[in-house]
């Protein structure tokens, strides 16, 4: 028997060399006779490089974890006897498990002269590293004898992608998920989709595309791929859930974020996917009382008081009782009574405080000066640059 | 088991002899890079490169930028030491079972193994192009990957650590040269497969980290072509073996493949002796030699150098003989078949005008213009700026086909070759033609060498005073193209070298006012400049093609604008009929659409696909009718990159073109797209389905033929497949011997028994029978 295996990679497109002539030029339109004469060119357009006869793949290429291993198995009777009970088993050996990848387990009872026994198999890699795809086959000669043998093929299983990840916790209790995804393949590559699967605590937007007319366009534009070690960031904003979101305590310390799903394409549709482990980030410590804002004007008017409004957790284990005091800085003034009661406040609730202020100052100013006091423990907590406000003279404004 | 412990001596020494080869490659390796310039500059590019993402990725490590892990499955960790030991141990397992097998079992065994392992000395010969590394690695990995691991760390140790500082994922991109040398050691030598051949060890790591990985990251606005940034720096392709197979999409690996490998393939057959650099670069020490000592009157090298050294101007008074013309009457006795230079150049005619046209540059005209006003009053110029080809190798050629022939089926089969050659045919332009269309091209380049030695261009005359006329520099333009189809570019570009970049002011007409008077315009062929222009890219250097190519275009543009405000061609005021002056704007523009087609292309070797598209767009302007064909290339593209989507928008346009059209091919063409469309969309059965629905419009259609049998291939059906191939080639021999069809053939013959040597074979004889000296061998596979 002969036993022969190949690497079914996607076929490639031929392509030629065009040399053309104009027909006052010594071969007259001999070049270009012989340009379309010649098969792989496209008729009527010689001078495309890119033809459309498909040629196999000539040697085993690499092969990207999420990509899927193709291989045709054939088994040819090149003896002039009949062979009987053909087993064909393969099997593909990983650095941890072995797998069987033959299609079918039965014998075939026999194989005439000149016959062969094929057969594709289909893996998709999960593993990085080291793989060998064991070929056994075993028959019996017309003489009755058994026969075995068997052949191995070693081939490495590359990393195709190389991700990193950068998170931002926004204000108010979202996250921003950066994600730079570089091909380290030396093909182009097409990425079909990258979305992040968000654990069961977050919603999820993305935001790679922006909208133009009611059609969202890309932001990567026109380059639909990604050169070899070119790198794309994606971005998404992860909101936690209403459930959540009520209960701000909870998400506190290392929570799971999701997981990114990557599928890309490359030579005719080749595919590959992969997804990452999943991504943890560290919740920033609120301490033990939270100040967030819920509201506040973007520009006001020099001079002219204004209102915002707070959000006060208690993120700690017990009950506060809070005083609240306002402290003028060079350019923020607090309207109304400091060290004021706030009364008590039991862990995980909240309360909303209106205040008012103005600026002396104009231009870009940081609210500042706000100081809690927790009677129970005498603890001040600070909170400074809580957000930003644009002061602009107020004649500018009317105008 | 003694039948056992002789194999693996025999093995050992097999490993042996391979080792000894790859070092010698390996040096080879470097001569040649040192040879080009190319190595020094490789590693300079490496390190800058490497050192700016270094610096990039700090940049963005600023705060938290953290390597994620990619599993398939969060379960499975990455793989450590202490997994591949066990690896190691089933393998070990498996090697114990096998010693326990009974005598005859083993034997069996013996023998196949043994099979394949002569199979094996053939690969590294089959497909040269893959690079020595990846296969010496693959066979036997036990001592010679070693011994290969410690050279390759020497060259590439910049390449290979630095990317690995950037990613934090080093353990495992480490474990792969261990992982791979140390179960060697213990095992048996792993049997492979033929078809197996390509190995992953070697192009693992460090050829992720190509030089040219950050190549086409460089959007470039093709309007600027000063700006040319480090070109892509793949190793030089002396000869391409295959170079029309996939050089495009493929993987980059194989641009590793050096010529060196490549002539180990083929020491055999004669031409490769010839392109070989080493071989070719002593010819021009030589010729210096010589013109040193032949022509007093210069002390400069053989060529003209661009590089503007006034030296070179040497007595004014000696290059002052060599540049009046003098009549070639002896010479035109051979070119009986041509017009007679100076009937042309007497009635200097419109189509003259409109074809030789070209804008000289500032330097070049003024020459001219002193020429055409001092007449034969001393007009002194450069050696530097004239011309003077001559045959850089002589006799190249011979038959390759042939030589396989003796190689394998025998003296007795091989005197049944016959082929045309040089001295079979008329030694003239009728003769030349006889011998390109029935494609002997090789034998066409010695003809053409012949006629241009009667020019006194010969053999090592380069360097030495020529002159020019229309017929030369034909011939030039015809041995040059026929050079760039044999897919000798390294020979095409050492005659090229003299002409420099087509400017100089003896290739114009005005240079020679008594043998051409009033004549006006280039006496380069069109199509030699966008030869000229092409040739870089073949032997990777594509910026400077592009350059090349947008310096054509602007003239082209030039001309066309100097037609629209009422000006001839060059911008002189000449009356030109409105008719005339229509048919000139028509040639231009087709002219300037085929300088775009050439940017299209080069493009698409760089694969910048962005660009490719844009400037196949741009073509369609220029060559409406190909509307339908181009469209259907850029979808083609759009499915290389895996984009899908695109790629059927613009098959849909296609249809919507060619829903006015209505015709054979048209339909054709659809059909085509569509099963290219479920190509990529991984259903061959479709495929198959729609490349056999084209056969029934059109049962001798190559393409759809050749299609559908890789469709059933895929399918698993190899029987089927190679009844259709074979079908095809016995049907129109004249037709399907293409190299492609037959690569795929013989690919299928290693797949499907042992008696594909024999196949090869009789395949060998087919071709013997119909094709010319120009076939390319590689595609048979045999040895």
């Amino acid at each position: 028997l002969f036993f022969a295996v190949m690497r079914l990679t996607k076929p490639t497109l031929f392509t030629n060399i065009p040399v053309t002539c104009e027909e006052r030029d010594l071969p007259g339109n001999l070049f270009n006779q012989l340009m379309k004469d010649d098969p792989s060119t496209v008729k009527g357009a010689e001078t495309l490089m890119l033809g459309e006869m498909l040629t196999l793949p000539q040697n085993f290429g690499n092969i990207f974890l999420g990509e899927t291993f193709s291989s045709y198995i054939s088994v040819h009777n090149d003896s002039s006897q009949v062979v009987k009970d053909i087993l064909v088993k393969a099997d593909l050996q990983t650095s941890s498990q072995r797998l069987n990848l033959s299609a079918s387990s039965a014998a075939v009872a026999e194989l005439k002269p000149d016959c062969c026994i094929d057969d594709v198999i289909h893996h998709e890699v999960k593993e990085i590293g080291t793989h060998i795809l064991v070929c056994a086959v075993s028959y019996t000669t017309q003489t009755g004898e058994k026969m075995y043998f068997r052949k191995f093929f070693k081939f490495q299983v590359l990393k195709p992608l190389d991700v990193k990840t950068k998170f931002y916790n926004a204000e108010t209790d979202e996250v921003f998920l950066e994600a730079q995804i570089q091909n380290i393949t030396t093909s182009p590559m097409f990425m079909e989709k990258v979305s992040l699967e968000p654990s069961m605590m977050y919603n999820v937007a993305e935001l790679n595309t922006v909208d133009t007319a009611g059609e969202s366009e890309s932001t990567f534009g026109a380059r639909t791929y990604l050169q070899p070690m070119d790198t794309r960031q994606y971005l998404y904003c992860l909101k936690p859930k209403q459930e959540f979101a009520e209960k701000a305590g909870v998400i506190k310390g290392v929570t799971v974020i999701g997981k990114l799903d990557i599928v890309w394409k490359t030579n005719l549709g080749e595919r590959g996917r992969l997804q990452t482990s999943q991504l943890q980030r560290m919740a920033p410590g609120y301490g033990d009382v939270r100040l967030s804002l819920e509201t506040i004007p973007d520009t006001v008017n020099l001079e002219e008081p204004f209102d915002i409004t707070c959000k006060i957790t208690n993120c700690s284990e017990r009950t506060m009782d809070l005083v609240l005091e306002m402290c003028n800085t060079n350019s923020i003034h607090w309207c109304g009574v400091s060290g004021r009661q706030l009364g008590k406040l039991h862990p995980s609730s909240s309360l909303h405080l209106a205040l008012t202020l103005l600026s002396s100052v104009q231009g870009l100013q940081s609210v500042s000066g706000l100081r809690l006091t927790d009677t129970f423990l005498k603890r001040t907590y600070e909170y400074d640059d809580i957000a930003q406000v644009c002061v602009v003279s107020s004649e500018i404004k009317q105008s | 088991s003694n039948a056992k412990n002789e194999k693996r001596t025999s093995d050992e020494n097999d490993s042996r002899d391979i080792v000894q080869q790859k070092t010698q490659e390996e040096i080879l390796f470097h001569e040649e890079t040192i040879d080009l310039g190319g190595d020094e500059f490789e590693s300079e590019g490496n390190e800058t490169v490497s050192e700016d993402s270094n610096n990039f990725v700090d940049k963005l490590n600023e705060q938290m930028m953290e390597s994620v892990i990619i599993s398939d499955s969060p379960n499975n960790s990455e793989d450590d030491t202490g997994e591949l030991g066990c690896l190691q141990e089933i393998v070990d397992q498996m090697e114990a079972k096998d010693n326990q097998k009974s005598q005859t079992e083993v034997d069996k065994e013996e023998f196949l193994s043994n099979e394949s392992e002569t199979e094996h000395e053939e690969t590294p010969k089959d497909i040269s192009e893959i690079g020595t590394d990846d296969q010496a690695s693959l066979k036997e990995e036990s001592i010679q990957e070693a011994v290969k691991e410690e050279p390759k760390l020497g060259n590439n140790i910049s390449i290979e650590t630095k990317p690995n500082n950037i990613d934090e994922s080093t353990p495992e991109d480490q474990m792969l040269s261990p992982s791979t040398t140390k179960p060697s050691s213990e095992a048996e030598p792993i049997p492979v497969c033929t078809i197996f051949s390509q190995a992953n060890t070697a192009s693992s790591q460090p050829q992720l980290f190509l030089p040219d990985g950050f190549e086409p990251q460089m959007v470039k606005s093709p309007s600027f072509s000063s700006i040319i940034e480090t070109p892509v720096k793949s190793n030089p392709q002396v000869v391409q073996p295959s170079p029309s197979l996939s050089k495009f999409f493929g993987d980059t690996v194989n641009t590793n493949a050096l010529a060196s490998d490549f002539f180990d393939s083929f020491t055999t057959s004669n031409f490769i002796s010839v392109s070989n650099p080493n071989a070719s670069s002593s010819v021009p020490e030589q010729m210096s030699s010589l013109s040193n000592g032949g022509d007093g009157s210069s002390s400069n090298p053989s060529f003209p150098v661009q590089n503007g050294r006034s030296e070179a101007g040497g007595p004014p008074s000696s290059l002052e003989i060599t540049q009046s013309p003098k009549p070639f009457s002896q010479i035109q006795a051979v070119f009986a078949g041509s017009d007679d230079p100076f009937a042309t150049a007497l009635n200097m005619s419109e189509l003259d005008r409109r074809n030789d046209a070209w804008i000289p540059s500032e330097e070049t005209r003024n020459v001219l213009i002193s020429v055409a006003t001092q007449q034969y009053s001393a007009v002194f110029i450069d050696k530097e700026n004239l011309t003077m080809p001559g045959l850089k190798f002589d006799n190249i050629q011979g038959d390759a086909v042939k030589d396989l022939m003796l190689r394998f089926l025998g003296e007795q089969a091989a005197v049944k070759r016959q082929v045309l050659n040089a001295n079979s045919v008329e030694q003239s332009f009728v003769g030349l033609k006889q011998l390109i269309s029935s494609k002997n091209w090789r034998a066409a380049v010695d003809l053409c060498g012949r006629l241009l030695t009667a020019h006194g261009q010969g053999y090592k005359k380069s360097g030495l005073p020529a002159s020019h006329t229309t017929d030369s520099l034909q011939l030039w333009f015809v041995r040059l193209s026929l050079l760039v189809k044999l897919n000798l570019f390294q020979s095409a570009e050492m005659e090229f070298e003299p002409f420099g970049n087509l400017d100089q002011p003896d290739l114009y007409y005005e240079y020679y006012p008594n043998v051409y008077p009033g004549r006006k315009g280039s006496m380069v062929p069109f199509s030699m400049r966008i030869l000229h222009a092409e040739l870089p890219q073949y032997l990777g250097n594509p910026q400077e093609s592009l350059d090349r190519l947008h310096s054509m275009k602007i003239i082209c543009t030039k001309i066309l604008e100097n037609l629209e405000q009422g000006l001839a061609e060059d911008g002189s005021m000449t009356n030109i009929t409105q008719e005339n002056r229509q048919a000139s704007v028509q040639l231009w523009r087709s002219r300037l659409g085929r300088v775009m087609y050439s940017m299209a292309n080069c493009l698409l070797m760089m694969k910048d696909y962005v660009l490719a598209v844009d400037a196949y767009h741009s073509v369609i302007k220029y060559y409406p009718q190909q509307e339908p064909q181009l469209l259907s290339g850029i979808g083609r593209i759009f499915l290389q990159i895996g984009d899908i989507k695109t790629a059927e928008k613009y098959f849909q346009d296609v249809e919507k073109v060619t829903h006015k059209l209505d015709g054979l091919q048209s339909q054709i063409m659809v059909l085509m797209n569509r099963a290219f469309l479920h190509l990529g969309q991984n259903n061959f059965a479709e495929a198959h389905r729609f490349f056999t629905e084209i056969l029934r419009i059109d049962s001798s259609n190559a393409v759809a033929n050749n299609n559908a049998a890789v469709c059933l291939l895929y399918l698993g059906k190899l029987k089927d497949s190679l009844r259709q191939l074979e079908g095809m080639v016995q049907q129109d021999p004249q037709h399907y011997l293409h190299e492609s069809v037959l690569f795929n053939l013989t690919t299928m013959y290693e797949l499907e028994s042992s008696r594909s040597m024999q196949k090869k074979q009789a395949l060998l004889e087919a071709v013997a029978i119909k094709e010319g000296d120009s076939f390319n061998t590689q595609c048979l596979k045999l040895g």
